[in-house]
């Protein structure tokens, strides 16, 4: 038996980004970028695991807006026409690079997107989640899902309705693609509050993840930090963020993603090459954007960029990968000595720093399974899942309110910059707990209505706005998000209300906000 | 072969006008092309997002500053903020003007600390009255008191120091921000099967807190996509 635990933890979402509206729109180049870097290169790494048949656990978690998204055949369309353009750019890049250093770089690209339209349209049949629904079933990758658009919780707890319906719809959400409710819950940034575990519990949810100090600053100090889950009083598991491993894969200055060997981000042929060669993969009003195509490494501090070398950045992926997993078993090593259980050390990431910006760790990933699997025994990948059931006693406490967000509460989603959302947004909440109360069994267009008003007020609580107003890039598209959402919610009500309800208009807002097309808006009735 | 002749200067005439036409929408298009002048030295792309400058901004209707209710409601930013946001209706507002006790009362905030009281109003531990400008809606307000609880008044106070309460707020608790003092345990067996109380030996891990603690001072907490940019920004 093993001494100690690693829960690895990949949270991957989106906000909901589907303009039709649009031939071309930034804001859904987002998710095309996801899929090709992030979210194929995962599915690589699972598929090759499973393959070789490499023993092994992880946690990911997909948001309700991402796993609809994936199955938008919308979205779906335009990904294989974006896919299209890119392997066409791969290859007159190929012809143009030939005999440069920039050969190898692009033609690995022009391979991958290869790839990644193969694993895309043939292999899943453009329907992503079918893939990672193989992966669960198999037990190695437990699918876990979060609040139905990422809404910020601790903020809307004024209305406990509008968490309720966050959660519920998620799980729902989760339910159609995965045919059970999801076993555990990330919450959106990792945002705890006060009775949220008592909602979870409502909805059959197990398990949470908080930041560090939302499990070592409990109620009760936790005997053994943040090294083992806690019991909520609801008996919801919460599991606290190991700071030291998060630390060395976040980190862009400590952090492995910094390696001068690794690739860089911000060098891209969407902004290095001339304009008319390029033209036809940019924005088409001229805006310059990023391609894919990355050629160079981190090389140094400096600006000066040398070209990139898939063999030495794969053979810092693997040292890494070894150097990571030595930490853990000296980590484990150290904390078994205080504790009468193996100790678990969780680490949750972001999935999109997986290969979009850290552009070799799904590589880092598949080595550090297989050295875990394959080079020593002190140490066990585990999914908090499998934990529980191994671990059924534990310590009660009540977590401390808490997110993973800078300054550790709700600053980000609270500031100068955003607070202004909050007064529409819980006028709104408020205003849909009414409706549903006045309204039991609404049919025809009223329950339309209805429904589409529940589907605005959650867009417009996406916990993305707020985060994007407070840290400064896109903060137009993301207070126009935010107003339109609500402005339509408020002409819903206006209609509802007054009896005029014009089906034309709800048609059209279901068209443009699809999200969610099963949901009930009496998810909001008063409990 | 003057049919040639006539054929071949059409053909020209042709290629000279398209030539003429794509050098032109080349120009324009070049014209388009040179707006940006992003240098690649100084582009700071971000996590999964796009730079600004989006698509010629859309029309967006505007939402209403009030919605003629009466409601004060108080938010926690973290352990030493919370955050009010208040609409007095207009009749009450009207009510209020035409009342000649209100007359050179200023608007405050009074910030009650209720921590651990059932509050009637009259009950609490301790109040401070914050100064606001007249016509703010909304309110930052620094309690530097962790694990505490608060109730807000929207109010009036006049010089002879009578306070008139126009709104009062829900209540909220700032969260911990250190160790609970707690070392009391309880453990629970899921199932309900067995639930035991186990009196604690302290201190097992306290080595291990203290680590954390370093750390979480020194970086943590909340290595977000938001310190990662930054950091990243630096380099």
């Amino acid at each position: 038996m093993a001494k100690g635990y690693l829960a690895l933890v990949l949270h991957a979402h989106l906000p909901y980004v589907r303009h039709p509206e649009y031939a071309f729109s930034l804001e859904e180049r987002w998710f095309y970028e996801a899929v090709s870097e992030c979210y194929i290169p995962l599915i690589w790494t699972f598929e090759k695991l499973l393959q070789d048949r490499v023993p092994f656990q992880v946690t990911l978690s997909l948001s309700p807006t991402l796993l609809s998204m994936l199955t938008d055949p919308f979205l779906q369309e335009r990904y294989v026409r974006h896919l299209e353009k890119l392997i066409e750019l791969g290859e007159k890049e190929v012809r143009r690079t030939r005999g440069t250093p920039f050969a190898v770089p692009a033609g690995m690209y022009l391979e991958r997107y290869r790839n990644a339209h193969h694993t895309f349209c043939h292999r899943y049949h453009r329907n992503l989640v079918s893939a990672f629904r193989g992966f669960h079933a198999t037990g190695a990758v437990e699918v876990i899902t979060s609040a139905a658009t990422h809404g910020y919780l601790p903020l809307m707890m004024l209305h406990p309705e509008a968490v309720h319906a966050q959660i519920s719809v998620g799980v729902d959400v989760y339910r159609r693609h995965f045919g059970k409710k999801p076993p555990g819950m990330w919450l959106p940034e990792c945002g705890y509050v006060h009775n949220l575990d008592r909602i979870l519990a409502e909805e059959g949810i197990k398990y949470f993840f908080t930041d560090t100090h939302g499990v070592l600053f409990a109620s009760h100090r936790p005997r053994f930090g943040v090294y083992a889950p806690i019991y909520c009083p609801s008996g919801v598991a919460a599991f606290g963020r190991d700071a030291e491993s998060s630390k060395q894969v976040w980190s862009a200055q400590e952090g492995y993603p910094g390696d001068f060997d690794y690739r860089e981000y911000y060098r891209d042929i969407g902004f290095d090459l001339d304009y008319d060669y390029i033209k036809d993969y940019v924005h088409p009003n001229g805006l310059r954007v990023h391609t894919g195509y990355k050629y160079y490494r981190i090389t140094g501090k400096g600006r000066h960029k040398e070209p990139y070398v898939p063999e030495w950045a794969d053979g810092k992926a693997v040292n890494h990968a070894g150097n990571f997993m030595f930490n853990r078993q000296h980590q484990i090593r150290y904390l078994a000595k205080f504790m009468d259980r193996p100790p678990l050390v969780v680490a949750p990431y972001d999935a999109e720093l997986f290969g979009h910006w850290w552009f070799e760790g799904p590589r880092w990933l598949e080595v550090l399974a297989r050295k875990i699997a394959f080079e020593q025994d002190e140490l066990e990948l585990i999914t908090p899942g499998h934990y529980l059931q191994r671990h059924r006693c534990n310590q009660v406490a009540t977590p401390c309110d808490s997110s993973w967000g800078k300054g550790g509460y709700n600053e980000v989603w609270l500031s100068d910059k955003n607070d202004w959302i909050y007064r529409h947004l819980h006028w709104a909440a408020e205003k849909m707990i009414e409706l549903a109360e006045r309204f039991p069994d609404a049919e025809g267009d009223l329950r339309r209505a209805l429904n589409q008003a529940a589907r605005e007020l959650l867009l417009a609580q996406a916990s993305d706005w707020a985060f994007i107003m407070s840290t400064g890039t896109m903060v137009d598209y993301a207070i126009r998000r935010t107003k339109q959402h609500l402005v339509n919610f408020k002409g819903l009500w206006h209609q509802i209300n007054e009896n005029r309800i014009e089906p034309f208009w709800v048609s059209e807002l279901e068209n443009r906000n699809n999200v969610f097309p099963d949901i009930d808006y009496r998810v909001y009735s008063p409990r | 072969m003057t049919a040639t002749v006539w054929a071949a200067v059409a053909i020209l005439l042709v290629l000279s006008v398209a030539l003429f036409l794509w050098i032109r929408t080349d120009r324009t298009r070049r014209r388009v092309a040179t707006r940006p002048q992003i240098s690649f030295d100084e582009e700071f792309a971000q996590e999964i997002s796009p730079e600004p400058l989006q698509q010629p901004s859309e029309f967006v209707c505007e939402l209403p500053r009030r919605y003629g209710q009466d409601r004060l409601a108080l938010l926690v930013r973290d352990p030493g903020w919370l955050f009010a946001y208040w609409e007095v209706s207009a009749t009450r507002l009207e009510a209020i003007r035409s009342s000649p006790k209100w007359r050179n009362a200023r608007p405050v905030l009074r910030l009650y600390n209720v921590t651990g009281v059932d509050f009637n109003g009259h009950n609490a531990l301790s109040f401070v009255d914050v100064p606001i400008t007249p016509d703010a809606t909304s309110w930052h307000i620094e309690v530097n008191q962790p694990n505490c609880s608060f109730c807000v008044d929207l109010g009036r106070l006049a010089p002879n120091g009578e306070f008139f309460t126009i709104l009062r707020s829900n209540i909220v608790t700032t969260p911990r921000a250190a160790l609970s003092d707690r070392i009391d345990e309880e453990w629970m067996w899921i199932e309900g099967i067995y639930r035991s109380i186990v009196k604690a030996e302290t201190g097992v891990s306290s080595v291990l807190i203290v680590e954390e603690l370093g750390r979480k001072a020194a970086e943590i907490p909340g290595v977000s996509s938001a310190t990662l940019i930054q950091d990243r920004g630096e380099v």
